[in-house]
């Protein structure tokens, strides 16, 4: 791998070349082509650097199941909460995590079906803190032998490799974990089965992809769907989009990796051999989505005296009252993590929920593309300005 | 004072200690005639004009932090929130909220350091205040200053007058004060060659308004960064903004931090950076001031005020695409992934 060159991928001379490539193709496309990313990231650098200006009229990139904040089940956000409010407890987060609405309601102090997060738990005494990483959440295990640190482990392939090289060199005795990675190659599995699901192309992760490596994704080009690693700058990105266009204007989908300097195709061999030592697949509820099988971690046998369900088991036995919808009522989360829907198509998105007071998940993390959407203003499609 | 090495309740009492300390440290270091006096209140002279008066308080962690301490920024900050109205800063307040068992000697490093500040700035610090809290109900020091500042005849500059036309400028890297103070927080300092660009900037903007007397407005772009200021300019205004993402001056230290840490050095912190907006025709000058001035060698022209759309800060990117820069919401965390 090289060294750090974040310039050359910016570069304004091969993005204008690679955006002439994908108009060049896109002349050839018999229809219209709908491209999926699965990863927050990417919806937030195309935000950022307004990458859809640069697309043909037929060819959309859209956003699907990328946001490990959003589609952690409501559940799991609620006995975060519950432990939280535990005396003698710390509960450690990711920053995204702590503004997530889980089930439990809310009420009287803000408009609309609103839900407690670890802020409102905070805010009510619970001593809540942000981390950036799980070695933070251990250093503070070390530093408190008398309270119990629970460290909310959210994210996706590439973050629970983390914890499972924290767990495997003998962390603190007083430490624990909610235990709500997700695995993403099942989510990209079902979505080709969903009901008007209309997508010829994949954008596939670039940091979870360097954990997993791409073949997984094999079955995907075998349904007619054209495929493409992708890293998260411009040029990484549209190159990514460029290849899925060649693959389907050529008529052969395949796997391809553009994302080589991150990317293996067999994947981290040592990362993935220390997740498997600490972690097991198992089924998860993915919020407001499914209840898909072996698209999650869970601890194994050897590594359960961490798990915070087992050490709290009696805490989290003792029943709060939850909404029965996952998300909150008007929220279309769901669809919009499918692609189904845009954040424009959600009647409360920029009114009820807005990133200082998030409604939905996917409008509190930058992985989110609600909060994509709002940030950058992605809901016009080219911003038009008037000069003097 | 020598007697002690640690900040005392009696420090604040009122007492023989609180004397002690205004005499040997406050009033000796800052050396100025009113301050001398030990009176209630400083009687200075007025040179005549509008006066300009701005507060500002400090709590920056840590206290101490590359290219400069807790008190530079303290009397930077209000120098600079004076001078960007256009008015000439000419004396200060100084208070201090002290906790318990705070280090004496740090102490006086930051009053040396505001006294260095001021000179830099030509500011008197002329009356000032000392408050000590119980250990544990602070968090080691907190610094107010107040200033006042006057404004010449035919001055005058500020939000109204800003117009859709109007070219936007900075004089030099954005975002070095938020990633510096950050990195040192984080660890990372040692690895980074930059430094805050904490600094008064009274020298700057009068060689500003000196070359360009017909600038429009200027504001320093601290907390929030330019992605704040930018917003407050078109905050239910009948004109919009454009910056241009490629022309943005920015230390390749800020860039990268930031991109690894995944966060946008456009709402990042500048303790030394204004925006400002001039008529096109006065632009260049304001440019070339700037370039000969130690504070602005690297200004640029970033932008301009646009007619539409109305009331909103936008981003034009090296590639020609366009985006809304956001108002800054929370304080910028580093995401899962």
């Amino acid at each position: 791998m090289g060294s750090f060159q974040p310039a050359l991928y910016k570069n304004p001379l091969l993005v204008s070349k690679l955006a002439a490539r994908i108009a060049e193709l896109a002349e050839k496309l018999e229809r219209p082509v709908k491209i999926m990313h699965i990863c927050g990231t990417h919806e937030h650098e195309i935000g950022r650097f307004g990458l859809r200006d640069l697309l043909p009229n037929n060819v959309e990139v859209l956003a699907g199941p990328g946001c490990p904040v959003c589609v952690c089940d409501s559940d799991l956000i609620d006995q975060a909460i519950q432990l939280a409010l535990t005396p003698g407890v710390i509960l450690c987060s990711f920053g995204d995590m702590l503004a997530v609405p889980g089930g439990i309601p809310l009420k009287g102090e803000r408009k609309g079906d609103v839900r407690m997060t670890l802020l409102d738990a905070k805010a009510r005494g619970a001593d809540v803190r942000a981390v950036y990483s799980v070695f933070d959440a251990a250093l503070i295990a070390r530093d408190n032998p008398d309270k119990d640190v629970v460290f909310f482990s959210v994210g996706f392939e590439t973050t629970v490799v983390a914890v499972a090289a924290l767990l495997r060199r003998q962390p603190p005795e007083n430490f624990f974990i909610i235990e709500a990675n997700y695995y993403t190659p099942p989510a990209t599995h079902l979505l080709p089965k969903l009901e008007g699901f209309n997508v010829q192309g994949f954008l596939l992760p670039g940091h979870a992809s360097a954990i997993t490596g791409i073949r997984i994704y094999e079955h995907l080009p075998e349904l007619g769907i054209a495929c493409a690693s992708s890293g998260f700058e411009p040029v990484d990105v549209l190159a990514g989009v460029a290849s899925c266009l060649r693959q389907l204007t050529e008529g052969k989908p395949l796997l391809e990796n553009v994302y080589g300097r991150v990317i293996q195709f067999e994947g981290n061999q040592k990362a993935l051999k220390e997740l498997d030592e600490v972690f097991e697949l198992t089924r998860m509820r993915w919020r407001g989505i499914a209840d898909i099988p072996a698209s999650g971690y869970k601890l194994r046998e050897a590594y359960q005296s961490f798990s915070a369900a087992k050490k709290f088991n009696a805490v989290l036995a003792n029943s709060v009252e939850k909404s029965v919808h996952e998300h909150p009522k008007g929220c279309r989360c769901a669809d919009i993590t499918l692609g189904l829907a845009k954040p424009s198509d959600c009647p409360v998105f920029g009114n009820l929920c807005t990133p200082d007071n998030p409604y939905g998940p996917c409008m509190v993390s930058h992985e989110g593309t609600c909060r994509a959407w709002y940030s950058y203003g992605m809901s016009q499609n080219h911003i038009e300005i008037e000069v003097v | 004072m020598a007697r002690y090495e640690h900040v005392r309740l009696s420090h604040g009492s009122g007492g023989k200690l609180t004397l002690e300390l205004i005499e040997e440290l406050f009033a000796k270091t800052f050396a100025s005639q009113p301050l001398q006096e030990l009176s209630d209140a400083a009687v200075v002279s007025n040179p005549g004009g509008r006066i300009a008066f701005a507060t500002d308080s400090h709590s920056v962690r840590p206290i101490f932090f590359p290219g400069g301490d807790i008190g530079r920024l303290a009397v930077a900050g209000t120098v600079n929130d004076l001078a960007v109205m256009g008015a000439k800063p000419l004396y200060l307040s100084c208070a201090f909220i002290l906790e318990e068992g705070f280090s004496l000697e740090q102490l006086a490093c930051v009053v040396r350091s505001m006294k260095a500040t001021a000179d830099e700035a030509g500011v008197e610090i002329v009356t000032g205040d000392t408050k000590v809290v119980e250990r544990g109900k602070g968090d080691g020091i907190f610094v107010n200053t107040s200033g006042i500042g006057f404004i010449s005849e035919g001055r005058d500059i500020g939000l109204h007058r800003v117009c859709a036309g109007d070219v936007l400028l900075t004089n030099g890297t954005l975002g070095d004060h938020g990633i510096a103070v950050m990195s040192q927080r984080e660890g990372f300092s040692m690895t980074l060659e930059l430094k805050s660009d904490v600094a008064p900037l009274n020298g700057l903007t009068e060689a500003i308004l000196a070359a360009a007397p017909n600038t429009h407005f200027m504001r320093d772009m601290t907390r929030g960064g330019l992605a704040a200021v930018a917003n407050e300019l078109v905050l239910r205004k009948p004109y919009g903004v454009r910056i241009f993402d490629a022309q943005i001056p920015m230390h390749h230290d800020v860039l990268e931090y930031s991109e690894m840490l995944g966060i946008d050095p456009l709402l990042s912190a500048n303790e030394g950076k204004i925006l400002l907006a001039v008529p096109k025709d006065e632009a260049e000058a304001a440019l070339t001031a700037m370039r000969a001035h130690p504070l602005g060698e690297k200004a640029a022209i970033i932008g301009d005020v646009i007619k539409k759309p109305e009331g909103m800060a936008l981003i034009e990117t090296a590639y020609g695409t366009r985006r809304i820069l956001e108002m800054p919401i929370e304080e910028q965390l580093p995401r899962i992934c």
